[in-house]
Parts: structure tokens; C-alpha cells; sequence
């Protein structure tokens, strides 16, 4: 079997005396959806950060395509094509959807001057293509001026946009209604048919059962379940994130 | 997509509240305003009155250009600052002190070209060196800005005494820095030109848009991957390279440079941004604002100076000027979250 995508092994993260995650591993495979499952305060975000590369782990080592290695900063993540919905949904209120978008990797000239026109091409077609939120009617729209569910689907088409392994969402349905939510798991499994991997961190054990492949059930900072869909089902998949 | 909206279609009409509203929405939008019918009502009294009221006449725009420059440059470098989300409030200290050192070296016989060199060297490596202890002791800029403001201003005495220091470089340099250009003064052309760079910088540039980010949303900005370090520490270094331009143009048109000068100008400077549509929490701005912010601050001294205001009215008419762009940017602001 060739080597998982990315794996996690035996990661620590302590914040001075807390411990937020505690020995953790686990392995995200090529073109599978993972689903992150816990009750509050399991270390689901610390992971997520860890992935993308916003903290470093206390001990333990990450690798991909099985050559160990260690993510920096955001970049590095970047690099390895990990591509993150954040929970805060991590938008600027005070720039356009197009400047979001685009934020950090702007398309530039030789100068570094900004493409504008280009740019806000493609932050239109994002728009429309990925995540369908009505409402967002122009890419040059402030995002503070957005709704709640407007702003993760503006962060959701920046994510999708630039994925090329590893999508990482965070809670990625809170803010959006019962429609938008179908199109945005209807969107993972059609990454996964591009065998983009996704992992899917939530607390709504029905959304995760709809659309993954196997579930990591993590409590008090360490992984207490590994099993795939196959071998589960939603009833054991409840007991194991309530009572451990 | 099926749902597409129907954008070929004609747009909706709009009355003028409509397009008022969003004007004013523009970062620079309430300050264009003002500033636009300031100009409008002075211009209108200078040619009703062209005896009493002199707005207009050759001298006094001659005044006009030479004065804004200096306070004009160190805004600018603010300016860019402020909307990265810190402070610096060394830089009237940092202009006197650039200014001093220029001068002393073109006394000692170096060139007036290479001692600027020098000086903006020296404020940039100031403003770096702000930035890394704002950063790596994670202070507030204010507080660690404030000590550099004292610490600078002892750094003049200490480095040449309380004495006048005569500025005389070859006369090519007075001629690029303080002459007339297409009868224009100089600096004031400097002033032009660098708002220009600082505009494409800020607004066109992707420096500007992290700089933007990084004051609007730090954790988001970091989050997807912008060095947000990186960007403050080159702010603070421009905020303190762009106070030694101003200590250049200052120093070029008067000719010597005193120790206590740029006592307040950090505050103006300050004024003068916020004035312009800055927000104090960073992130929002135009340079565009920052610019017409010195203008305006200019235009009144100005008016008050030809009408023989007493000094005080000054001050009070800025403090009233900074308290009701605060307050007219706050409810824009409220209203576009609305």
C-alpha cells in the first residue's frame, strides 16, 4: 500500500500547563473524507491548526507522503497543498470578497503589482461555482457587509479554489442553512471523485456519517476511536463521542 | 448557474441619497466632501474679497505649498502604519534627529546627497528597531513608540547640544529639495509624487493588501499565511524613513535645523490621518484621505493665519476637526454594518 498522504505521529501540543493534544496519530489517505469527531475541548481545532501549520506540535512529527517533515507556519501546509476552513472563517471585514480571496497569494505582475481585473474574474466564477449562496450578487463587496453564512461561503470557495490535496474544514456548517449545508458536503464528495481528501471536523455526527469514509473520534487532547464507515454506524459513532 | 440574477438587465435606479450614501461609505469619501467644500467656500469668499481675504493670491499659495510637505511626508509614513494597526509616535523626535545628523555631516564637508542617505537610513533603522521590540516583547507600539520619542529628542542633545546647526549643502541639492520646479515648489512636487507611490503601494500593491490584512484581521491574515511580522516591522521602518524625508525637505527650505523641532508633530501627523478616514484600530484608510487630511489641516491654519485669528483658534479648530471626523467615520461605519 503505498504511504498514506499526510500522517500524524504521536503529536503533543501543550499551551504552558495545558495539554491540548496528547500523543495523537492518524493517517488521511488519498481521496478519503475523515471525519473529526468530538465533544467540546477534544483538541478537534488544535488539529486543524496543527495541520495547517498555525501551531507547531510540543513533540511528535508530521509526514507526508510518508517523508517526515514539519509545518512552520501556513505556508509550509500551503506547500504540501493543504488547503482550511476555518472555524472563524479567518476574513478580513474590511476588504473586498475579491482581496479575500485572494489574500496572502495575490496574482501580482513582475513589480508585484496586483492583477485586479483578473482577479476579480475568477473571485466571480469561485463564487458561483463552488459554494451557491445567494445574495453575493459582486466580488468587490466589503465581507463585513456580508451575512454570517455569506462569509463561510466566501471562505469556502477560497478554500476549495486553492486545494489541491488535503481540504481541512472546521465546523463548516454552523453558520449555513439547511440548503447550503447539503451543497457544501455534495462538494466534498465531489473533491473526493477529483480524489481530493477532505477532513471534516463537526459535531454533528449526521453530517459526518452522510459523507465520510472513516471517522477519527478524538477525546481529552488523544484519538479513542479509528473506524471506518463500514464497520460503524451512527449509533456506536454517538456512544463513543458522549461517554468517553 | 441557474440562479444567476439577472445582470444584463438594466441596474436599478438609485436616487441621489443612494449614491450619496455610498460615497461617503468610501474610506475617503466624507473627507473629499469636506475638504471639497471647504475649498469651494474659500475660494468663493477670495474672489468676493480679493483685499481682505488673500486665499488666492501668488504668495500665499506659494506658503501653502511650502508648508505642507513636512507634515504631509511623516503623515504618509503614519498613515501606512496606523492601517497596519500600530503607532509610532517617535517620529517628530526621529525628524529632528536625521535633520541634526544631515546637518552636521554637510558641515563636517560630506554631500548633502549622501548625508540624506544617512538620515533615511538612520529613520528606517529606528523605525525597524520600534517594530522588533513591539513585537518581541508583544507591547503595545504606543508605549514602546512614547520612549522612543524621549529617548530620540535626549538623542539631539546628546549627539550635538541645544544649538542651531546651519544646513549648507551644494546648491543642487537645495535646488531638488527646495527650489521651483514649472513654478511649483519642490517639495511640495516631492509630496505629490511620493502620495502618488504610496498610493499605488497601498492600494495596487500586494504589500498594501497584506498591510490591510494585517491590521484588519491579524489572526486571519496569519492564518492564511501572511507574514504579519514581516509586514508590521516594514511599516514601522517606512513610518520612520518617510519622518527623515520630511527632516530632508524641512531642512533644505529653511536652511538650519533647530533641536526642539518637531515637538507635536507626531500628533499632527496623527490628526492628520484620522482626519483622512483612518481607522484607530487599523485596517481601514486611504492614502487618498491621508493626503487631503494634511491639506485640510493646512487650509485652515491657512484661513486663520489671513484672517489674523488669534493662535488658540488653531487648536481648537483641529481638536474640533479630529473629534468630528471621528464621530462622522464611526456612523459611516455603523451604518455600512448595519
Amino acid at each position: 500500500m503505498a504511504a498514506p498522504l499526510l500522517e500524524l505521529h504521536g503529536i503533543t501540543k501543550r499551551f504552558g500547563a495545558l495539554t491540548a493534544l496528547k500523543d495523537l496519530s492518524f493517517h488521511i489517505g488519498e481521496g478519503e473524507v475523515i471525519g473529526l469527531l468530538g465533544d467540546n475541548g477534544a483538541g478537534k481545532s488544535t488539529t486543524v491548526n496543527l495541520i495547517s501549520g498555525i501551531h507547531k506540535p510540543t513533540s511528535g512529527h508530521l509526514s507526508v507522503d510518508g517523508k517526515q517533515t514539519l509545518f512552520t507556519c501556513r505556508t509550509d501546509s500551503a506547500d504540501a497543498g493543504i488547503e482550511t476552513i476555518y472555524q472563524n472563517t479567518a476574513l478580513v471585514d474590511d476588504l473586498s470578497i475579491t482581496r479575500n480571496i485572494f489574500m496572502g497569494r495575490e496574482r501580482t505582475n513582475a513589480l508585484g503589482f496586483l492583477k485586479e481585473g483578473e482577479m476579480r474574474e475568477i473571485a466571480m466564477e469561485v463564487l458561483n461555482s463552488a459554494v451557491h449562496i445567494s445574495g453575493i450578487d459582486s466580488p468587490d463587496k466589503l465581507v463585513g457587509d456580508l451575512s454570517g453564512g455569506q462569509k463561510q461561503a466566501v471562505a469556502i470557495a477560497r478554500a476549495v479554489y486553492f486545494k489541491r490535496r488535503i481540504l481541512m474544514l472546521d465546523e463548516p456548517t454552523s453558520a449555513l442553512s439547511v440548503r447550503e449545508t447539503e451543497a457544501l458536503l455534495s462538494q466534498v464528495l465531489k473533491l473526493k471523485a477529483e480524489n481530493v481528501s477532505s477532513v471534516l471536523v463537526t459535531h454533528n455526527i449526521y453530517h459526518a456519517y452522510q459523507v465520510c469514509d472513516r471517522f477519527v473520534i478524538m477525546s481529552h487532547g488523544t484519538k479513542v476511536f479509528d473506524v471506518a464507515k463500514a464497520d460503524t454506524d451512527i449509533a456506536q459513532l454517538t456512544e463513543y463521542v458522549v461517554l468517553t | 448557474m441557474i440562479t444567476a440574477t439577472d445582470s444584463g438587465s438594466a441596474p436599478p435606479r438609485h436616487g441621489p441619497a443612494h449614491y450619496l450614501r455610498r460615497f461617503l461609505a468610501n474610506p475617503a469619501g466624507s473627507i473629499i466632501l469636506v475638504f471639497g467644500l471647504i475649498q469651494i467656500a474659500c475660494i468663493i469668499w477670495a474672489l468676493l474679497n480679493p483685499n481682505d481675504f488673500r486665499y488666492l493670491s501668488p504668495q500665499n499659495l506659494a506658503i501653502l505649498m511650502r508648508a505642507v510637505p513636512v507634515l504631509g511626508c511623516l503623515a504618509l509614513g503614519v498613515g501606512v502604519l496606523m492601517i497596519a494597526g500600530e503607532f509610532d509616535l517617535s517620529v517628530g523626535s526621529v525628524y529632528a534627529l536625521t535633520a541634526i545628523v544631515m546637518a552636521v555631516q554637510v558641515t563636517a564637508g560630506m554631500s548633502g546627497f549622501l548625508a540624506a542617505g544617512i538620515a533615511i537610513a538612520i529613520g528606517v533603522a529606528i523605525g525597524v528597531l520600534n517594530g522588533l521590540i513591539t513585537l518581541r516583547f508583544n507591547l503595545p507600539s504606543f508605549i514602546v513608540t512614547l520612549g522612543g520619542l524621549l529617548f530620540w529628542r535626549g538623542a539631539v542633545l546628546l549627539y550635538n547640544g541645544a544649538v542651531q546647526v546651519r544646513f549648507d549643502p551644494e546648491p543642487a541639492f537645495t535646488a531638488i529639495f527646495a527650489g521651483t520646479i514649472f513654478g511649483l515648489n519642490a517639495a511640495f512636487l516631492w509630496f505629490l509624487g511620493l502620495t502618488f507611490a504610496f498610493y499605488m503601494l497601498l492600494h495596487h500593491h500586494r504589500f498594501g493588501n497584506h498591510v490591510f490584512a494585517t491590521g484588519g484581521n491579524r489572526a486571519a491574515a496569519t492564518a492564511i499565511g501572511i507574514n504579519t511580522g514581516r509586514v508590521k516591522i516594514i511599516a514601522f521602518a517606512i513610518a520612520g524613513g518617510m519622518a527623515a524625508v520630511a527632516g530632508i525637505l524641512a531642512t533644505a527650505r529653511v536652511g538650519s535645523v533647530q533641536p526642539g523641532q518637531g515637538t507635536g508633530l507626531e500628533l499632527q501627523a496623527i490628526a492628520a490621518c484620522v482626519i483622512g478616514g483612518l481607522s484607530l484600530r487599523g485596517g481601514r484608510g486611504s492614502m487618498i484621505g491621508v493626503f487631503l487630511g494634511v491639506l485640510l489641516i493646512h487650509t485652515i491654519t491657512n484661513v486663520l493665519l489671513l484672517i489674523r485669528a488669534p493662535g488658540f483658534y488653531l487648536e481648537m479648530f483641529i481638536a474640533v476637526l479630529i473629534v468630528g471626523a471621528s464621530i462622522l467615520n464611526q456612523l459611516i461605519d455603523r451604518r455600512g454594518r448595519a
